[in-house]
């Protein structure tokens, strides 16, 4: 559904976008997870052809170029930036970007309506934009994105300064939309939200991709071994032989096979106190391609 | 061309729910154009007055009390003249109308026998409020003239007497009409001798004289009242007040984001910038129609050409869409266009005829006031107000305005697509 090749976008000197290749299937949600700068908005206004890449070609759909409109019309936009009219009511905005995808008359109303419901803002439709809460606004970000039912959606960060509750709603709005069919580019990150709402996951850093496939994948192939931590009533005594690292009562066994190592442990005659198995995440794939974490990249 | 009118018509709605935007566009250039027009105008003659000349051809008894009684009238003042001075007066302006007391007019006080006309009123025909004001004031004062003839029955009998002998003397009314006036002006005379003069001071219903109007055009072009030169000035200052406003939103949408759902949307760059260009545009020429409007009906401004009137309001405005989108490209934040704008602006219209009014400027100051397309936009609407322009007239500051806003607008244009790279 999108092809991507080779894509390149440079900034004076800074190379923000050096060299990205990709393709999302037809129905399928793609992440693009990455730490801030790493280049996933500059990569979505290429998508959408609000900039013109210095290299490399967007391929929608076969091979429709999103500088034209009638394509831009199949795709919806969440941008990262809330793009919205604060002295505009929700309503007014749905009206006003609905038009401008061709909506009019019953068509038009029933799909405010319809964006209203899915996003919840039912009850505050006629309010400003200036007076909703940072959730809200991320909402009806999205509602606008979807309002006009396309077939492609790329989500830019949907979920920044969002409370818990809102973001769980973007959460199965956005699974809903998946199960209707939509194609969803996904970027973020958080790595709990990749793992949780795509299919696969392109791991983006300055500007290039260092790894794509789908969570599982990525995580055995890049995750390192799980983790067993171990906390011990008291230290063993002299001549048992322990797995492991020891940390004074502290344990902490690195391995393949977790659980294997968890019923080795309460077969050693170890006295445990606590026992926690951490198997290896997106942040540990991260950690092991770039040698930072995401959160402090 | 829907998508064009949808984006400039949300441009509007903002435009309108903005406080501080409307405040520049329509709120100050009002309270200017009030203010400096109520300054001004106390300055000339009494606010609110008519200033007429009067021409005594008749002097008589009668003639004398109408112009006595047109000098009580407060909302007159009133200069005794002759015909020729008072024709060439109200020819340049400087009376707004004459008032000629024809030969015959203290006869033709005689109750029945009005004659052609008595009163002959010069004034431009444009002026059609204040020639039916005065006919009214007119009006009221030979009937007053009326009303104290009826109040002395002496004087009446002396009339109906008069009357009668020339309509004896009259040879073309035939002998059976003859019989029948001099019966009826018989017993008008015994009934007058019976009247109760108390009665016809309170005001009874009899024809008054007859007045004439002559149209005497003005022919100098200088404003009729202070008004006439604030409100264009005011026109410029609101247009300016659009122009600064849709300049900052085209930075506010870039950096709020909007600017790139709209080019997300199946939308061509052309559209954008065409729909905030029609809605600058129409915001300008609203502004400029809702303060004639306001004008007109408060403040007696009137518009000698309208069709000049709506010519140079559009090119106004179009220059200043121009300047518009010339500005929008002169900072990157929000603060740096409008400071920038308002920095621009105010230069312009400070030259052009904002603070100071072109008709007062020194000759040093007019010349400088040429770079300033605040200049020509007062030009063009002073051209259509009071100023009489010829259409060859009109035509010199229309192409300036035209000519600067294709410039500046074309630049604006090429740099914000540099900007959106
Ligand atoms: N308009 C711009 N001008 C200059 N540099 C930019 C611009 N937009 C983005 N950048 C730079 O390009 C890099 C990638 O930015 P971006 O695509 O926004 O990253 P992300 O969305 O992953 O946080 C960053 O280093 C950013 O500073
Ligand atoms: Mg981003």
């Amino acid at each position: 559904m999108i092809r991507v090749c080779g894509l390149r976008k440079r900034y004076g000197s800074l190379v923000a976008v050096d060299g990205v290749d990709f393709e999302v299937a037809r129905g399928e949600t793609f992440g693009l997870l990455g730490p801030n700068g790493a280049g996933k908005t500059t990569t979505i206004h290429m998508l959408v052809g609000v900039l013109a890449p210095d290299g490399g070609t967007v391929r929608i759909d076969g091979d429709g170029d999103p500088m034209r409109a009638a394509v831009r019309r199949r795709i919806g936009v969440a941008p990262q930036a809330l793009a919205l009219y604060d002295d505009f009511s929700a309503n007014e905005n749905l009206r006003f970007f609905g038009q401008l995808y061709g909506l009019t008359g019953a068509s038009l109303r029933d799909a405010i309506s319809h964006a209203l419901h899915i996003t919840g803002l039912e009850a505050r439709r006629h309010d400003y934009v200036k007076t909703y809460s940072g959730g809200m606004k991320r909402r009806l970000n999205l509602a606008v994105a979807v309002m006009h039912r396309p077939d492609i959606l790329l989500l830019d960060e949907p979920t920044v300064g969002v409370d818990p509750q809102s973001r769980n709603h973007l959460f199965e709005n956005i699974e809903a939309l998946s199960a209707e069919g939509c194609t969803v580019l996904y970027t973020t990150h958080y790595m709990e939200e990749a793992e949780r709402l795509c299919d696969r996951v392109a791991i983006m850093d300055h500007g290039r991709i260092l790894a794509l496939d789908t969570v599982d994948a990525l995580i055995d192939a890049h995750g390192g071994s799980s983790v067993v931590e171990a906390e011990l009533e008291r230290p063993p005594s002299e001549g048992v032989a322990v797995p492991g690292r020891l940390n004074g009562t502290s344990l902490r066994v690195d391995t393949a096979r977790p659980f294997e190592t968890v019923a080795q442990l309460a077969g050693s005659g170890l006295q445990l106190r606590t026992c926690v198995v951490r198997r290896p995440d997106l942040e540990s794939v991260f950690l092991n391609l770039t040698g930072r974490s995401l959160r402090d990249a | 061309m829907r998508t064009v009118w949808t984006l400039a018509k949300k441009d509007l709605l903002l435009l309108v729910r903005d406080r501080f935007g409307m405040f520049w566009v329509l709120v100050f250039p009002l309270l200017q154009a009030t203010f400096f027009g109520a300054i001004f105008s106390g300055q000339g003659r009494g606010a609110g007055q008519i200033s007429i000349a009067v021409v005594d051809e008749d002097r008589s008894e009668e003639s004398r009390g109408l112009i006595e009684r047109l000098k009580k009238s407060k909302s007159l003042t009133v200069f005794e003249s002759n015909r020729e001075s008072a024709a060439t007066d109200v020819r340049r302006g400087k009376r707004v109308a004459y008032v000629a007391i024809r030969k015959g007019f203290g006869e033709s006080s005689r109750i029945f026998m009005p004659a052609s006309a008595e009163l002959e009123v010069g004034i431009d025909p444009s002026r059609q409020a204040e020639a039916g004001y005065l006919q009214g004031l007119l009006m009221e004062a030979s009937f007053g003239g009326i009303q104290q003839t009826f109040a002395n029955p002496q004087k009446m009998q002396a009339q109906i007497r008069k009357s009668a002998e020339e309509v004896a003397a009259a040879d073309d009314i035939p002998a059976s009409q003859k019989a029948i006036f001099q019966f009826f002006f018989g017993a008008m005379e015994q009934f007058v001798t019976k009247l109760d003069p108390e009665l016809f001071k309170q005001g009874a219903a009899i024809a008054p004289a007859k007045i004439e109007s002559v149209a005497v055009r003005r022919e100098g072009r200088s404003p009729r009242s202070s008004f006439e030169i604030t409100f264009p000035a005011a026109m410029l200052w609101g247009v300016i007040g659009c122009t600064a406003g849709f300049a900052v939103s085209l930075v506010t949408e870039r950096k709020s984001g909007t600017l790139l759902r709209l080019r997300v949307a199946p939308l061509t760059r052309r559209d954008v910038l065409a729909g905030k260009a029609v809605a600058c545009c129409a915001a300008c020429v609203g502004i400029i129609v809702l303060l004639i409007v306001l004008g007109r009906l408060v403040f007696g401004v009137r518009v000698d050409r309208p069709g000049m009137l709506a010519i140079a309001a559009m090119c106004t405005a179009l220059c200043f869409v121009g300047l518009s989108m010339f500005i929008s490209v002169l900072g990157r934040s929000e603060q740096g266009v409008a400071g920038a704008s308002w920095a621009l602006l105010l230069i312009c219209a400070m030259l052009g005829g904002g603070m100071v009014p072109l008709i007062a400027m020194p000759g040093w100051m007019l010349r400088m006031s040429s770079v300033s397309p605040v200049k020509w936009g007062v030009y063009a609407l002073e051209g259509a107000i009071w100023r009489d322009f010829s259409p060859a007239e009109m035509a010199m500051p229309c192409a300036i305005l035209l000519a600067v806003g294709a410039v500046l607008f074309s630049l604006g244009v090429a740099i914000n697509r540099r900007i959106d790279r």
